[in-house]
């Protein structure tokens, strides 16, 4: 993207479908993630049997024509067990993404409009989140705290609230220096109507391109954490939790863990083709190389 | 200058502090009783007192936050419950082979970036644009522990180049690094190839090229220059990210250091060790973020003169 590029997009700012025109890895990614999804939703139909029947008979059968992606230690078909855990896996990533961007904007926004004293506090917050390593304070909380579905989804807002604030507020940084803020200023608007109406919009686009990053990101975190024992919790299948259980079969049964971690691949790639594709699109400036 | 050395510094402690007390409290209030835990199954109450008054938590709370901070000031978090060992020594015996990683790890994720991204940047339609795109899609989307898991299955059970896990000597650093060094090598490589792209197009470039410089060394001396400001900005940022990494990598390749240490006493339900790795994981970030904002400064006089 050139800087040029940008200067365009946000002068003659078209209309968010106008800007949406879809290139190739945006198509690839969106069809990507469209079949992926599909899958978890249908996983009671695709799933040759419950992602909870254990045979005994079979454990550890690698990949065949019974079993396409195999068997766990405990004869689970592991085909199943991965079209259920996505629907887990999706889901938490999910709600983490929504929860994280929406207490990341109103964060971003306060750091842009609030008073001399609330910008101060959200900008440290903000230099102490992104200083602090997510894995180290899943640990602390998790030790605190049992782990479960809520706690990890509570785990992923923490870690990743930083991330997006940072972006919404440079981005309503550089906003409200422009002639329309200050004329809204003029006028008698207040802060909290500027940030909201003339403001959020100007974000939005950017906000899209965070959605598919962050649920990326997502997607990794939740698969990270729940493989170290502190996220979704057996027996509920996940990404992660199922290749912990195959953990320890790496060097034996390679399928247990190369096969959970490539749907992890796949989606959180799909993600990305999309948020890159929007990002070449809207040109949504993720304000990467710091603010100000 | 020396004002904001200052307030930096200043900032960095006020950090670490609050960062301490958080620990402390959340720990403290949530966690339930630690003379519970570390006492015997079926203890009677009075061993259970006995333990209490070991571990200093019959006292009021205020007080137990003031000789906590006070002993950590003087690096004494106690001992650790799982060990029966100080626990400073055993973060003392983890951190340096964590650092060791970490740094290895980034000086590698660093080559790379520069070489792969200016390349990209110079020859945007050549196989090493390519290649940089589909690194940094395939570094953000794979978790450390499966591009581990991978290396370990290609590396150590396949072809038995390499040792699967442990430390014994600098052959065990290779395949963490690597898993290490793809999850933190999609920003800079981004980054860098960005600002290389930016940077190439500006004047002094083609006045270098007019004085008929050769490509190569006005690429990675003359634009490098300039492009590698807003990397360095991203690695402060990703230092939390890189030693996130880092923790993860240690489990999956059983690599003795930090990361390890604390799902052990994570599991062991070890508190103090916790605290401890904590408060001193997080110090330490703090001030490799304050080196890097210094740093900064000298090494971009613009914005030395901008704060001064």
């Amino acid at each position: 993207m050139s800087v040029a590029a940008a200067e365009t997009t946000v002068a003659t700012r078209p209309g968010l479908v106008a800007r949406l025109r879809l290139g190739p890895a945006l198509i690839a990614g969106i069809m990507l993630l469209a079949l992926i999804i599909l899958s978890a939703v249908l996983a009671p139909v695709l799933a040759p049997a419950g992602p909870a029947v254990v045979d005994l008979g079979s454990v550890r059968l690698p990949p065949s024509a019974d079993h396409w992606a195999g068997t766990d230690a405990i004869g689970r078909d592991l085909l199943a067990r991965m079209l259920y855990g996505g629907q887990v896996s999706l889901l938490v990533a999910g709600a983490g993404m929504i929860g994280s961007l929406a207490f990341g904007t109103l964060m971003g926004m306060l750091g842009a409009f609030g008073s001399y004293w609330v910008r101060a506090v959200v900008d440290r917050a903000i230099d102490i989140q992104l200083a602090f390593p997510y894995v180290l304070l899943a640990i602390a909380i998790t030790s605190a705290v049992k782990p479960s579905t809520g706690v990890l989804i509570l785990l992923m807002v923490l870690a990743a609230w930083a991330g997006a604030a940072r972006v919404v507020r440079s981005i309503a940084l550089q906003e409200r220096g422009k002639d329309y803020v200050k004329a809204a200023t003029v006028i008698g608007a207040s802060p909290f109507r500027i940030a909201l109406f003339h403001v959020f919009p100007s974000v939005l686009p950017s906000l899209l391109v965070l959605a598919a990053m962050q649920m990326a990101a997502m997607i990794v975190f939740e698969a990270t954490l729940s493989f170290l024992g502190m996220g979704v919790q057996p027996p509920t299948p996940s990404w992660g939790g199922i290749m912990l259980d195959g953990k320890n079969y790496i060097t034996s049964s390679w399928w247990l863990t190369t096969l959970p971690g490539l749907a992890i691949v796949l989606t959180s790639l799909s993600l990305v083709l999309i948020g890159d594709g929007l990002q070449a699109r809207t040109d949504a400036s993720r304000s990467r190389e710091g603010d100000e | 200058m020396s004002s904001y050395v200052l307030r930096r510094l200043l900032q960095s402690v006020i950090i670490v502090v609050l960062i301490a007390i958080a620990v402390f409290i959340v720990l403290r209030l949530s966690a339930g009783d630690p003379a519970r835990i570390r006492a015997p199954v079926f203890a009677r109450p009075d061993v259970i007192e006995q333990y209490r008054r070991d571990f200093g938590i019959d006292r009021p709370l205020l007080e137990q936050l003031g000789s906590f901070l006070w002993g950590a000031i003087r690096g004494d978090f106690g001992q650790s419950f799982r060990f029966q060992a100080p626990v400073m020594q055993l973060i003392l015996d983890a951190l340096p082979r964590t650092l060791l990683l970490a740094a290895v790890s980034l000086v590698l994720s660093l080559v790379v970036a520069v070489g792969l991204g200016s390349l990209a940047a110079m020859k945007p339609r050549s196989i090493w644009a390519w290649l940089s795109s589909a690194l940094a899609a395939l570094g953000q989307s794979a978790p450390v522990f499966w591009s581990g898991a991978i290396l370990v299955l290609v590396f150590a059970v396949g072809l038995r180049w390499l040792p699967s896990g442990g430390f014994n000597g600098p052959s065990s650093l290779i395949l963490p690094a690597i898993a290490v060094t793809l999850s933190i090598l999609p920003t800079q490589l981004r980054v860098l190839r960005a600002s290389m792209e930016a940077s190439l197009k500006e004047e002094y470039i083609r006045t270098a090229r007019a004085f008929g410089l050769r490509q190569s060394r006005i690429t990675f001396v003359y634009a490098l220059k300039n492009a590698s400001l807003p990397l360095l900005t991203v690695i402060g940022v990703d230092i939390g990210y890189l030693l996130g990494g880092v923790i993860v990598a240690e489990v999956v390749f059983a690599y003795p250091g930090i990361g390890e240490l604390a799902l052990v006493a994570l599991n062991a339900r070890d508190y103090p060790l916790i605290q401890g790795i904590t408060i001193v994981t997080a110090s330490t970030f703090v001030v490799v973020n304050l080196l890097i904002d210094l740093v900064y400064g000298r090494i971009d006089p613009r914005i030395r003169l901008e704060r001064s």
